[in-house]
């Protein structure tokens, strides 16, 4: 399990006007074929985190290397490096213009520069490991929450990335899509995939998820196995945000 | 009166092309471009928006074209520059809300590809842009046409020049006049009304 550091984060901060600090001094390492999970309070700044890996949020202190190369040296093609990194949103953002082949073909033929054959047939090959292929050719106005949020981990790993970071990618859809999300992601993980991921689905965490970490305003308060915050919980604010999560979880 | 139709029509068209051309750039300055871009853009609008066309032509025609006969003297071209970048003012604002409402979600879905900023917009935000903007644009098309009316002041030979030149030859006050009421209405609302259709179906299909 410990391959090569895919990416990281040293002292990392995000801070919004003076005093509102979304990510204070956040070090994490992801190793290749690892999936690490974060979770916490909502307004914890995992989003914001998340984002700030991919430099879609430019972080104000630290460093973010992505393969050892640091992203945060003046200079550094951003681009360039976000061509490396999937991500997938919450509200799933896909481009309403375009059906679903052509959402994940975008990238490919103007990022990665592809021949157009060559780029539909690496699209479909995506589109088929979220088993969406037969509706390529719908937009995403004609695709259900599930299917839509399926697309859009198409689109984030048919270019290949280093790294697919997801942000809560379930928690904007109803209750009863939720399952076929978590499908494509156990698959994904099956095919070792380097993952990090912003979620409480809890038993996906369990099955899949290498080390969770847990969150809270802004900084990593406890990192540990799943068992490890199944069972015995360090701090005092993970156990009381463990209980309810795994009452609410029963209660579904 | 053919000919005066199709001068009408050149000049509607092409002003409308050349604001577009201008127009969504500026506009696009206008979200993106910074404070600086954003007074500039906001500056040119003020000003094309504010002053009346016919005040425009004038001044561009005699007194820029006393000083720069090439172009200016030409009164069709005069009257389709100055429709341009009142156009272009209009269609700035017109694209600028349509921009909004598109959504900036869209420009990070984007750039979260490594697609650089010039791309993103490109690819993604113009074609939904332009979707939004169809029922402003037809009212903007609708409007060139009323306003290439005023070239007559400077002799150009379109619908209006040559009703007024019929009515000096016939003598007759009503019937040229009602005849280019009809050729008006004739040329804006079936182009607006199907831009505005257009636009509404292709919305309704993305969801937008």
């Amino acid at each position: 399990m410990t391959g090569q550091v895919v990416m990281e984060s040293r002292h990392l901060w995000k801070i919004y006007e003076k005093h509102l600090i979304a990510v204070k001094d956040v070090s994490l390492k992801i190793s290749e074929g690892e999936i690490k999970l974060i979770f916490g309070p909502s307004g914890s700044g995992k989003s914001t985190f998340l984002r700030c890996l991919a430099m879609l949020t430019i972080p104000d202190k630290g460093e973010v290397f992505l393969r050892g190369e640091n992203l945060m040296v003046q200079g550094v093609d951003v681009n360039k490096a976000r061509a490396k990194i999937g991500f997938v949103f919450q509200h799933i953002w896909l481009f309403r213009h375009l059906t679903a082949l052509g959402n994940v073909e975008l990238a490919l033929r103007h990022v990665l520069k592809m021949p157009k054959e060559e780029a539909r047939e690496k699209a479909l090959e995506a589109l088929r490991e979220v088993k969406l292929e037969e509706w390529a050719h719908h937009y995403p106005a004609q695709l259900s929450g599930g299917q839509q949020q399926r697309v859009g981990i198409a689109r984030a790993l048919a270019r290949n990335p280093d790294i697919i970071l997801l942000d809560e990618p379930t928690s904007a859809l109803d209750p009863e899509l939720i399952g076929e999300v978590i499908d494509t992601l156990r698959d994904l993980a099956k095919k070792g995939t380097t993952m990090l991921i912003v979620s409480h689905e809890m038993p996906f965490a369990r099955e899949v998820a290498s080390e969770m970490i847990f969150f809270d305003e802004g900084r990593i308060v406890e990192t540990g196995t799943p068992e490890h915050f199944f069972t015995e919980p360090g701090s005092e604010r993970a156990q009381k945000f463990m209980a309810r999560l795994i009452k609410k979880t029963r209660s579904e | 009166m053919l000919g005066g139709v199709t001068t009408t029509l050149l000049i509607s068209i092409l002003s409308f092309l050349s604001g577009t051309a201008v127009g969504l750039p500026l506009g696009f300055l206008r979200v993106y471009g910074g404070r600086v871009a954003g007074i500039l853009v906001d500056g040119f609008e003020k000003i094309f928006r504010g002053i009346p066309e016919l005040v425009l032509m004038l001044l561009f025609y005699f007194g820029l074209g006393f000083y720069f006969p090439m172009p200016f003297k030409n009164a069709f071209f005069t009257v389709t520059f100055v429709l341009g970048l009142r156009s272009a003012a209009n269609q700035s604002q017109i694209f600028r809300g349509a921009i909004r409402g598109v959504g900036d979600e869209q420009m990070v879905a984007a750039s979260s590809l490594g697609l650089s900023r010039l791309r993103s917009i490109g690819y993604v935000m113009v074609p939904q842009v332009f979707t939004f903007s169809t029922p402003g644009l037809g009212s903007e098309y609708a409007l060139l046409v009323k306003d290439s009316s005023y070239a007559f002041v400077i002799g150009v030979l379109e619908i209006m020049e040559i009703t007024d030149r019929i009515r000096k030859a016939t003598l007759d006050t009503v019937t040229p006049y009602v005849i280019a009421a009809f050729l008006y209405i004739a040329l804006t609302f079936p182009i607006a009304t199907w831009l505005d259709m257009w636009g509404s179906r292709r919305k309704k299909r993305l969801g937008l």
